[in-house]
């Protein structure tokens, strides 16, 4: 990996749960993050996957300030900034930019497109003269491949496509190093969905950006990340390159998740077969003591849930390397070809010595 | 055939003007089919599927022609109280949000059991039994204790069960299902579909299954109809669309997805927008955007070309698309 602009450890964000109105009193808490760990290097790609509730939005709003983490660390080029205020963390606020997922509700409906983009520099105000500012509004715009003379139009007048080409434009405009993008196309049509992936593929190798890219769908993840990272109930289960976690995933829920994708290839149809797991995901409120999986794991032993998986490389991969040996918090961490993996046919590793694959 | 929809053409009257929003559209599912109608928004096709239900608004929106054959009678030529017969007892309808769908003061038994003392006259109790059986048919479990439960309280994807269970409840011929696991995550999408797919079978059921993921529709279609700007550009059974596209909207549908299982570089993106339906452009509406298009394209609109006798292209050069 490069040089890492982000470090995250030991990062929680509990949410109290209180009772009473005039003697408030907690009564629990919602774990939404419960111990991430990560590195984004320079100019790379990390795409973070998970099913609703499972804490990557959360997440994403640490990283950009949004919200405070209840412990843990985020460091920007060794930098806490987690601890920082006032002028420090404006400074380095500056670097980790946000894309949002609505383009419809994330731009302010009363300003024109021009000063949306720009609104930024008026935060920023060393980072562009004043007299320079409409200049590079027009030369973002045209970056992001809309027409300069766009600037004096409002969001409503653009499609869903180009709204969030807009996001993204104000979001280059302090020319950040990192671009946290919270399900940047998820809300965009099938055909334009590409043009946007396709845009943000180009403005990475265009200025160099780091994006921790955060998404339920599989597929764009895979297509845009260097590392993919999935989470579960607040935390990551599993982690390493794109190839390691989707073509020898170990986890369990990850193999169940790249099962459940439907792959656009009807031929797919009677080859594959399918994980479907039972039931929902536990409330981030009572979370399952142990491995936090184990209550739909078809795997899962009296150890799961006494002691819970550290997010390592499992000792029985570490020896024989290759794809299977990246970090996977299961006891039970297996190499099981993709697609072809039924439960049944799974056979659990104890503890240690060589598992299949 | 179990139903069929000839020339169905629907109008919206918006301040912008008159948007034809589907414009001569022509489809038919048999029993125990899965028909997949394709389209991004703004497509027509949950229109269509709403005029084929009779759940239009009218006004804003108002049926122009065409005609739904429902085992052999024309459903556009029955009277209200005949229609509202047909629905939820002969075809019913599922949609994407059951949140909003179902009825946050009734809980999910009641809602259930109102089909029954409605449409069969059963008594409270018996309605009550059947609506048990009914959540116990869609896998909810402890059905009998979760059926005193309103709506907010269950899942999204337990609520979609219920939906699924309520178009179940009086078993139908037609299914239509808006989109239903859009708004659910990937491992609840499967239970649902597997589920629906499963039902159906067991069932003989015809469904239309109306979606813009072409994942899904690999997995459960045996017939795709491809929507674009209130037509169908291309109809032809599932695998060969996905082995070689007739129409270069199916194509570039199709090369603008990223796959799971093979990670290209650069999507092919369709370049362009859909069109706004007040402002079709003229002859073939798709060729603003299409890499194919010449001079009799901004003329002519295409017929849906006949190009096999199960498959129709509505491209002037499907022949050149097929090839490519």
């Amino acid at each position: 990996m490069t040089e890492p602009v982000l470090e995250v450890s030991g990062l929680v964000k509990h949410y109290p749960l209180t009772r009473g109105v005039v003697f408030r009193k907690q009564v629990g808490a919602v774990r939404a993050v419960d111990g991430v760990d990560f590195t984004l290097g320079r100019g790379e790609t990390l795409g973070i996957v998970g099913e609703s509730g499972c804490g990557k939005s959360t997440v994403a709003k640490m990283l950009v300030n949004l919200e405070r983490p209840t412990a843990g660390s985020i460091r920007y080029k060794g930098e806490d900034i987690t601890r920082l205020s006032g002028r420090a963390l404006k400074a380095v606020r500056r670097n980790i930019q946000m894309v949002f997922q609505d383009p419809y509700t994330s731009l302010n409906p009363r300003m024109t497109v021009g000063d949306i983009i720009g609104e930024p520099y008026e935060i920023h105000p060393e980072a562009a003269p004043k007299g320079d500012r409409r200049r590079r509004v027009r030369e973002l715009l045209d970056v992001v491949g809309l027409d300069p003379e766009y600037a004096n139009r409002y969001p409503h007048q653009f499609s869903g496509g180009q709204r969030q080409r807009i996001g993204i434009a104000r979001g280059l405009a302090l020319r950040p190093e990192v671009i946290v993008a919270d399900e940047p196309v998820s809300a965009l049509d099938v055909s334009v969905q590409a043009q946007v992936v396709n845009l943000m593929d180009r403005l990475q190798s265009e200025f160099g950006l780091a994006y921790v890219f955060i998404a339920h769908d599989l597929s764009i993840v895979r297509h845009l990340s260097d590392r993919v990272g999935v989470m579960y109930l607040g935390r990551i289960v599993e982690t390493g390159t794109d190839t390691e976690i989707y073509e020898h995933p170990t986890h369990p829920y990850t193999q169940a998740l790249l099962s459940a994708v439907p792959v656009p290839d009807p031929r797919a149809r009677e080859r594959r077969e399918r994980i479907i797991l039972g039931g929902d995901v536990p409330s981030p409120t009572d979370v399952p003591s142990g491995c936090r999986f184990r209550t739909r794991c078809w795997k899962a032993r009296e150890r799961c849930a006494l002691e819970a998986p550290a997010l390592a490389v499992p000792a029985w991969f570490e020896a024989s390397g290759g794809p299977a040996a990246h970090d996977s918090a299961c006891h039970f961490a297996e190499a099981v070809p993709v697609g072809r993996s039924a439960p049944e046919q799974v056979v659990p590793v104890e503890g240690h010595g060589n598992g299949p694959g | 055939m179990l139903l069929e929809v000839r020339d169905l053409r629907v109008e919206f009257h918006t301040r912008d003007g008159v948007a034809k929003a589907v414009d001569g559209v022509s489809y038919g599912v048999d029993a125990g089919e899965t028909l997949a109608v394709l389209g991004e928004s703004g497509s027509g096709k949950s229109v269509t599927a709403q005029a084929v239900m009779g759940i239009l608004d009218v006004p804003p929106g108002r049926i122009t022609g065409g005609e739904v054959v429902f085992r052999g009678r024309d459903l556009l030529k029955l009277k209200e109280d005949e229609r509202r017969k047909v629905r939820g007892a002969e075809m019913a309808m599922i949609f994407q949000d059951a949140l909003s769908s179902l009825n946050p003061v009734l809980s999910v038994g009641d809602q259930l059991a109102e089909m029954f003392t409605v449409h069969r006259g059963m008594s409270r109790r018996d309605a009550r039994a059947r609506a048990v059986e009914l959540m116990d048919r869609v896998r909810i479990p402890a059905a009998r204790e979760r059926a005193g439960q309103y709506p907010h309280q269950f899942s999204g994807g337990m609520r979609q069960r219920i939906m699924i269970a309520m178009a179940l409840a009086l078993e139908p011929a037609l299914i239509i299902a808006d989109e239903p696991t859009t708004a659910l995550d990937v491992t609840v999408q499967a239970q649902v579909m597997e589920l629906l797919a499963e039902l159906r079978r067991e069932l003989g059921m015809g469904l239309i299954l109306i979606t813009h993921d072409l994942g899904v529709v690999a997995d459960v279609a045996d017939r795709i109809a491809v929507m674009y700007a209130g037509r169908i550009v291309e109809s032809a059974p599932v695998h060969d669309v996905y082995k070689a596209p007739a129409h270069p909207y199916t194509r570039g549908l199709l090369d603008s997805v990223p796959r799971l299982d093979l990670k290209g570089r650069e999507l092919r993106a369709i370049k362009g927008l859909p069109p706004n339906l007040t402002r079709v452009p003229p002859g073939c509406a798709f060729h603003p955007r299409c890499p194919l298009a010449r001079d009799v394209c901004r003329t002519d609109e295409p017929p849906l070309y006949e190009v096999s006798a199960t498959r129709g292209s509505a491209c002037h050069f499907w022949r050149e698309c097929l090839d490519d």
